[in-house]
């Protein structure tokens, strides 16, 4: 009698799982339970501040505002031991942290034993810049698009400010760009020191959106709505925004 | 003790039931071969992700007529892009879009899409499945949100059941929404023109079309080779940037000057159909096309080396090119029932009728 290879295959794979589910089934549960997660807890924050949509916030050339929108996406979410060699450590590829959406910011990873280092992409890839319309956190639905010149926001901080010079008093930046010289996804790479194990959390501070080498400033530069050298010198600055709390220190 | 050996037999009865379910037969998607015609290039589309199926198409081709896709209901994409008119807007430089409003730019005709990287006259669209969410988001064309359309599409049942016949379960989703809608526009494959069929040796030019095809390949195939009469590139010929729709086009996309009011190279199939012409329509006729090219044209920095002393043309060679261009409308695409509104669906008369009534 001949099998197809698939049937074959499909007999296997049906094998498999249920040898695996008896192993589950008939392991005590004290050893299913050592399981290694950790909890990526983010965090936004004005300097020292929790940011929150109604406190103003002032940054360094003195420029007061409110914010009412911070998204980013975080992908390719790495972590590495002792050893120094990085490992996938995230279920899904791509992560959308909303600061109005306090479950966004709680993204559950899987470790390889005791973390020494966290990397990961602040924004998404190329690749997926450029392979058409993507479901979950990329859906182009989420805004986080631009239609009219394909390819992600990475980042987007909005918000009024009495220094704003564009209508409303609004300011907006929507960063993105993924072709040469125009790139925003930008590395984070951050040591991980005297944290509890299951627990990681990570502040990202708005206020480093100014200033840098460009000298942003809310009055000099009330919009960036597209690809292009602003967006890339403010992505520069928001390299800088992430840093790991000290548990303790969380609720300042 | 019973316990131990009965729980992971069950266990494994769910995980395999579920695992068939998921896996195992299903109403059959029937898959379809792209229409490839003979001796042309490579599609660039992938179609690896999103695989040609009738109900795909069936689907994409709903989509593509439906009202409901705009936010009054008035504006498919069938209503700036008229099958009679090569996909184009018919007699229009620029589209009408929700409220009155203009678009920028005229609507070129959409066929051959398979073998295009990039989408717009600026090339700012990268993928085919990402064109649709720029009409339908934009406040001058559909006026909607990508939310607000999955919703209606999800409330319906008759679009319920073909998101399932077409991706195997119902869920409504802006992939497969833009996915269906490019299974439909891969279909409008345009190559059964005179010209193609004298290609295929199964007809023949008369006198004017073949001078006017050797004129052609002096003058022009620089930009439009055949088959697909683009080669893609972006170019600036000399016109003018027009300061009541001030339009810089690809510069808009690189931020180089050296782009500056570059569009697309548009393919030349169909285009004794597609009247008006230019990126912005504002030649209303081939003649003042060929007056461009011979006399009109304005050299900038940014014009294409090839275009800075225009192109010498007799009023004799126009009337040639013009016979020669003639043999490039394909009159079984326009007229391809596949490609025509299902029967059910009449697509709302144009904003601006009662005008054209008027005038003629
Ligand atoms: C209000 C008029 C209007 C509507 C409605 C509209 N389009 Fe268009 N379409 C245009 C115009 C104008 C362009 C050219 C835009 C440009 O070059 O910047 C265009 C360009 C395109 C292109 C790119 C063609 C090319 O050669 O680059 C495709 C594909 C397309 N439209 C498909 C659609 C689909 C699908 C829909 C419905 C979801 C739609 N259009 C709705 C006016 C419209
Ligand atoms: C240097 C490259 C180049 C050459 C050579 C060239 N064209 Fe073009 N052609 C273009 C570009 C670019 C456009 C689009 C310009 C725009 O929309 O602003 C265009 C537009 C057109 C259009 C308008 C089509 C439409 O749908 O809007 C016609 C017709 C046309 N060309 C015919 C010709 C003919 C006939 C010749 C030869 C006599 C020719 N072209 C030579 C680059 C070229």
């Amino acid at each position: 009698m001949w099998l197809s290879l698939g049937v074959m295959r499909r007999k296997l794979r049906i094998g498999a799982i249920a040898a695996g589910c008896w192993l589950l089934a008939a392991l005590p549960g004290s050893i299913r339970a050592q399981q290694n997660t950790l909890t990526l807890q983010l965090l936004a924050r004005a300097g020292q501040q929790a940011l929150t949509t109604e406190d103003s916030c002032t940054n360094a050339a003195g420029e007061t505002f409110a914010v009412r929108n911070f998204r980013y996406y975080l992908s390719h979410i790495q972590l590495a031991g002792a050893d120094g060699r990085y490992y996938e450590a995230a279920e899904t590829a791509a992560y959308l942290a909303d600061m109005r959406d306090s479950s966004s910011q709680q993204i559950m990873l899987t470790t390889k034993g005791p973390v020494q280092s966290i990397r990961f992409l602040l924004g998404v890839d190329s690749m997926a810049n450029v392979t058409g319309v993507h479901t979950g956190t990329l859906d182009p639905a989420k805004g986080m698009f631009w239609t009219w010149n394909s390819g992600y926001i990475m980042a987007k901080l909005e918000g009024r400010s009495p220094q704003s010079t564009a209508p409303g008093r609004n300011f907006t930046y929507h960063i993105g760009g993924y072709k040469t010289g125009q790139q925003t996804a930008r590395w984070i790479t951050l040591p991980v020191t005297a944290t509890p194990a299951n627990r990681l959390v990570l502040a990202a501070d708005i206020l480093q959106w100014f200033g840098g080498s460009a000298g942003v400033t809310i009055a000099s530069h009330p919009v960036c709505h597209e690809p292009g050298p602003l967006a890339v010198a403010i992505a520069d600055n928001y390299t800088r925004m992430f840093s790991v709390v000290k548990e303790g220190e969380q609720q300042p | 003790m019973k316990l131990r050996v009965l729980l992971p037999v069950l266990l494994a009865l769910i995980v395999g039931g579920s695992f068939i379910a998921q896996y195992g037969p299903r109403p059959e998607i029937t898959r379809v071969p792209f229409p490839q015609p003979k001796g042309w290039p490579k599609p660039l589309y992938d179609f690896k992700a999103n695989p040609l199926s009738k109900e795909g198409i069936e689907l994409g081709r709903r989509l593509f007529y439906d009202g409901r896709l705009s936010k009054d209901g008035n504006f498919p994409c069938a209503s700036c892009h008229q099958q009679f008119a090569a996909f184009t807007t018919f007699d229009h430089n620029l589209s009408h879009g929700i409220n009155n409003n203009l678009t920028t730019r005229n609507a070129p005709g959409l066929f051959n899409l398979a073998w295009q990287r990039e989408f717009m006259q600026d090339g700012g669209v990268n993928h085919l499945d990402l064109q649709p969410l720029a009409p339908l988001t934009a406040p001058n064309e559909m006026g909607e949100e990508i939310d607000s359309v999955l919703v209606k599409l999800r409330t319906d049942k008759r679009y319920k059941k073909m998101f399932a016949a077409a991706f195997g379960d119902t869920a409504v989703t802006t992939q497969r929404m833009t996915r269906a809608l490019s299974q439909f526009m891969l279909t409008m494959v345009s190559a059964n023109s005179k010209y193609d069929k004298v290609m295929r040796g199964e007809a023949q030019f008369n006198l004017p079309e073949r001078l006017g095809h050797g004129i052609f390949q002096q003058k022009c195939v620089a930009c439009h080779p055949p088959p697909l009469f683009t080669d893609f590139s972006y170019r600036n010929i000399g016109i003018p940037d027009d300061p009541f729709n001030s339009d810089k086009g690809r510069m808009k996309i690189t931020g180089k000057s050296t782009d500056s009011l570059s569009f697309r190279v548009p393919s030349l199939r169909n285009v004794m159909i597609t009247a008006p012409y230019g990126h912005d329509g504002r030649f209303f006729s081939m003649i003042e096309v060929m007056e461009h090219y011979r006399k009109r044209l304005k050299v900038m920095p940014a014009t294409d080396s090839l275009m800075r002393k225009g192109i010498p043309l007799s009023n004799f060679e126009i009337g040639q090119l013009t016979a020669f261009l003639y043999t490039l409308t394909d009159s079984s695409f326009i007229a391809n029932p596949h490609l025509a509104a299902p029967a059910d669906i009449t697509v709302p008369v144009a904003a601006d009728a009662a005008d054209h009534q008027r005038v003629r």
